[in-house]
């Protein structure tokens, strides 16, 4: 089953030289690699950036923070509106990266439980339509992200077919949690505020976020579970260790890196999703998470402050493909380590 | 080692943990995939039949999807051409960077569409770095240190031919639907070429074959699956691609608007079945390229397996 | 601690592993089962460790005396050594010898001082005693399997099983590995079973020997009963080269027919049974030509053609005998068949 193609963990060298290309040919293809890798990924990349800072330094910083009133200056009407609408923005601004970073945070920890636990079932028993299971697991690859909000919208909307119950129920905004002190009662937290309906709130934003990423962990787990076996699980439960022993000191750490790579690209999308966020948003200016806020000062015309706000999810992309070239590197090395030894007698 | 095989007695299985696991995966994916895509299917039955007909062949939603497919069909062929060339390149030719980009491939990947979707648009506007590189260019020529006080050498338009001022034009949606589905061909075909065993083109050469004739005869049939798969997978994903279109898009109705912004419209408008018809249409076409993948790889995997006889 | 199993049976898909398989290994003993690939004996050995369910039809699986086949392989108190070891890549050999009593509940842990000292202790035993801060990557064969060993004597178990344990090794580091491997059992005297498809492991290590076969056990005894004094033919042809002949069945003696048509059994002959010389055994012997002649080391094997019937036979000599002897291709000679085994023709061959 295929969606994405994950690049394979483990790189295989080649090693043998192949036989050369008349050296014309070469250098064509070589030109034309590195003409289109340029035209098509570095370019539009450094374009980013350039435009955020298209208007100095100052520009790019008054988009998340609006300077400051002077003190005792005396502002004309006109300034002083200004200043106040630049503020509203880079609240806004703040609002969407706060929200960006509240949904990861909630996605991410839920699609690695699933993805150890559908890995360890997966890959450690065989049973009937297990290969039914691993294709589902991929499915959300192969759905277009509108449609990823829309089976939302038409399930828990207004007309959906749990649009009674998802239109009414109450829930606490986590955001709002704070210290009321034990004066009152005997639980010190509370919270102010809570949402009434799940569509057109984070609640459905969190919901649709899970749904594009959930499949990077439990993927990049499975394919190398798979390959590792379960001979040393067997082995620790011979000498009495319990499951869950088991699993603690002996799967995670033979998949920790796995792990961390899968946690990494879906990290990377819950921050990055557009399409299937934005049908479930409502376009309102609190739900906005990042992508969306870029659209909406993108329709503003206010293309520095749109870029501004791209620069940092571009540069998330690309600390995602350091930390990815990273872990290659590391799993590459384990292997190397694996089968250094098998030479000595 | 042996397989793990279920039973009734004894120990009851060897790997603990199976209930646990299985259910809460079975319950997550049932929560989080299959009841959302079931509510589709249910929305789907309470349309009656000509009504879906007429919301799908309305002459805007069928220009939507004869832009969707003919624009993601001529990326994915552009990217089966490029992308070859490049997965080629970057596992056989050594050259200053080519880890670098190969790193880059990814990038389409990690790069969130808006993102992509707002840097290209801009790019290809009348004063982007593209849609205007003739007029910047000019300007250097005329800005250059040797030229000053001679006045404009170039007028802005003598070097028009070198604009590409694709923003807004369906050029432009074929430009980000490259961008987003070259890694799908690259990373499907560049993994077969580092497998393949140098010594057949040897071993081809010694036989008399031309560099040309190797290529076409012993080289291309080899990573033909894998470079068809990665074309459809480009083309699948380039179908359902929002964010990084609707940016660099014109999205006028009926010329310009690709079909997932039907759907985004249909709902804007609460008219939440025509959106899920046009939706069901874009899911039955990924799953019928999905299915056509994995039969291609079942019949590329038979032909490897298949005894001699 | 004695094993028993009684009529124990598996299934694959069909596939009979184990076909009512009966045996019982006394406590302290050090048995083989021995047999080709595919006829069962790792099976066995995993339905006795608990990794592999028996059928349904199978009866008990005694410990002591006492049914263990509703236990888990964490319950059974067995040291399990692995094919490819299983060792824990990511810990180093100190705690993959340590593992098994750091899991124990925290009743019966040992402390870390007392745990320091059982693994010394037991990385002496394997002789791995400087090793133990290495990461099994860093180890050689050899010894990784030893400290698979290690690792599953740590929790002292009552009984050791062996999977192919010495399967993945050189030839010179398997002969010397089991030798050790002996002298080790007669030092901590722990029942073990090994699993092996090597006849000359089986027969040097071992107290007694199952030789299997098609999920049954053909033969178990003594590893010289065996060799000696298989129990059918293929027990004799699994356990070495051998020379058929279609017999007629005499009151024993040296039976021997002159052609294949009327006989009603089978004798069998190992190469270094038969004896070679240059005049006749009192008109006992069978004339044969030689047709080739090979040296393998101490011994010299000889391809004789019968001048009856022209059969071929194979004889295996030491050097110096044939040395004595002189021979060469193309002579004629007269061979005289020692051990000769018997069987009735029911077996089919």
């Amino acid at each position: 089953m295929s969606g994405a193609p994950a690049k394979s963990l483990v790189s295989g060298a080649s090693g043998k030289p192949a036989p050369p290309n008349r050296p014309l040919v070469r250098r064509v293809l070589i030109a034309t690699t590195v003409a289109f890798l340029t035209l098509f990924i570095v370019i539009p990349v450094v374009n980013v950036f350039a435009q955020a800072f298209s208007k100095g330094i100052d520009a790019y910083v008054s988009v998340f923070q609006a300077p400051s009133q002077p003190k005792d200056a005396q502002l004309s009407l006109v300034e002083r509106r200004k200043l106040t609408a630049a503020r509203g923005q880079a609240e806004k601004t703040w609002s969407s990266i706060r929200l960006t970073i509240g949904i990861a945070a909630v996605v991410v920890p839920l699609n690695i439980v699933f993805g150890l636990a559908a890995a360890w079932s997966v890959t450690k028993f065989r049973f009937g339509g297990r290969s039914l299971l691993i294709a589902l697991i991929d499915l959300p690859f192969s759905v277009s992200p509108v449609i990823a909000g829309l089976i939302f919208v038409l399930l828990l909307g207004r007309n959906g077919v749990f649009g009674d119950w998802a239109t009414h129920v109450t829930w606490p905004d986590p955001f709002s949690l704070h210290w009321r002190g034990f004066a009152e009662d005997w639980w010190p937290l509370e919270f102010t505020q809570s949402y009434t309906g799940i569509i057109f709130t984070p609640f459905a934003i969190v919901l649709a976020s899970i749904f594009v990423t959930f499949p990077f962990v439990a993927r990049s787990l499975i394919s190398l579970m798979e390959t590792q076996g379960s001979d040393e699980e067997v082995a620790a439960l011979s000498l009495g260790a319990s499951g869950w022993r088991t699993f603690w000191k002996i799967t995670l750490p033979n998949v920790k890196w796995a792990l961390l790579y899968g946690v990494i690209l879906s990290t990377a999308r819950a921050f990055g999703e557009f399409g299937a966020v934005s049908v479930v948003s409502g376009h309102i200016d609190s739900n906005d998470t990042m992508p969306l806020r870029i659209e909406k000062l993108w329709n503003e015309y206010n293309n520095q402050a749109a870029f501004s706000v791209a620069s940092l999810l571009a540069l998330l992309a690309v600390v995602t493909l350091i930390v990815q070239l990273i872990v290659e590197r590391q799993t590459g090395k384990d292997e190397m380590r694996h089968t250094e030894g098998e030479g000595i007698p | 080692m042996g397989k793990l095989i279920r039973s009734t007695r004894g120990p009851s299985r060897l790997i603990p943990g199976l209930p646990l696991t299985l259910g809460y995966t079975l319950f997550y994916l049932s929560a989080l995939v299959l009841i959302p895509l079931a509510s589709m299917v249910y929305e789907t039955t309470q349309l009656s039949w000509s009504e879906f007909w007429q919301t799908i062949t309305d002459p805007i939603v069928l220009a939507s999807f004869r832009l969707t497919f003919s624009a993601s069909a001529i990326a994915a062929l552009i990217n089966g051409v490029f992308g070859l060339i490049i997965a080629w390149v970057l596992v056989r030719e050594a050259f200053p960077g080519r880890r670098l980009f190969d790193a880059i491939i990814d990038f389409p990947f990690a790069l969130p569409t808006a993102v992509a979707g707002i840097t290209f648009s801009q790019l290809y506007m009348t004063n982007g770095w593209i849609g205007g590189l003739g007029l910047h260019i000019a300007g250097f020529i005329n800005g250059a240190p040797g030229l000053a006080g001679t006045g404009a050498v170039l007028s802005d338009d003598a070097l028009s031919w070198l604009n590409f001022p694709y923003s807004n034009t369906n050029t432009g949606i074929v430009i980000a639907l490259i961008f987003v589905g070259l890694p799908f061909v690259v990373r499907t075909v560049q993994p077969v070429l580092r497998d393949w065993d140098t010594e057949h083109e040897y071993a081809a050469l010694s036989l008399g074959a031309n560099r040309w004739t190797i290529l076409r005869r012993v080289v291309f049939p080899e990573i033909f699956p894998a470079w068809l798969s990665g074309l459809a997978l480009a083309f699948a994903r380039a179908i359902g691609e929002y964010g990084s279109v609707i940016f660099i898009a014109g999205n006028i109705p009926g010329k310009s608007q690709i079909a997932p912004l039907q759907i985004v419209a249909k709902l804007d408008d609460f008219r939440t079945s025509q959106a899920t018809a046009i939706g069901v249409v874009l899911l039955l076409a990924s799953f019928l390229i999905l299915l056509a993948i994995n039969g291609l790889e079942w019949l590329a995997r038979r032909r490897e397996t298949e005894p001699a006889i | 601690m004695s094993i028993e199993v009684r009529s124990v049976s598996k299934t694959f898909n069909q596939f009979k592993a184990l076909d009512h398989v009966s045996l019982k290994v006394e406590t302290g003993e050090l048995v083989s089962l021995l047999g080709p690939s595919g006829c069962g004996k790792t099976t066995l050995l995993r339905v006795i460790a608990g990794m592999e369910a028996a059928d349904d039809i199978s009866g008990p699986i005694l410990f002591d005396g006492r049914d263990v086949s509703t236990e888990g392989v964490g319950k059974r108190r067995i040291g399990f050594v692995f094919q490819h070891y299983a060792l824990f890549k990511h810990m180093s050999v100190f705690e993959n010898v340590a593992f098994g009593l750091r899991a124990k509940p925290w009743r019966q842990r040992p402390g870390e001082a007392e745990i320091r000292a059982k693994v010394g202790e037991l990385l002496q035993l394997v002789q791995l005693q400087n090793m133990a801060q290495r990461y099994p990557s860093q180890l050689s064969g050899g010894q990784r399997q030893r400290v698979a060993l290690a690792r599953a004597l740590a929790v002292e178990p009552r009984v050791l099983l062996l999977d192919e344990p010495f399967g993945a090794l050189d030839a010179t580091v398997r002969r010397e590995l089991r030798r050790w491997l002996r002298k080790l059992h007669s030092k901590i005297h722990v029942t073990t079973i090994l699993v092996t498809h090597d006849q000359e492991e089986a027969l040097e290590v071992s107290d007694r020997v199952a030789v299997m076969n098609e999920g049954r056990i053909e033969q178990f005894a003594s590893p010289e009963t065996i060799y000696e004094n298989p129990a059918n033919p293929f027990v004799f042809k699994f356990l070495g080269s051998y020379n058929l002949f279609h017999a007629r069945k005499t009151n024993g003696g040296d039976a021997m027919a002159a052609s294949p048509s009327d006989s009603n059994g089978v004798t069998f002959v190992r190469p270094h049974d038969i004896e070679i010389r240059r005049e006749n055994f009192d008109g006992y012997g069978i004339a044969a030509k030689i047709s080739h002649i090979a040296f393998a080391g101490s011994l010299v094997n000889v391809e004789l053609a019968r001048i009856d019937n022209e059969a071929v036979v194979d004889a295996a000599l030491p050097a110096h005998a044939y040395k004595d002897l002189g021979l060469k291709p193309e002579d004629k000679v007269f061979i005289r068949l020692h051990n000769t085994r018997s069987f009735d023709d029911d077996y089919s061959i």
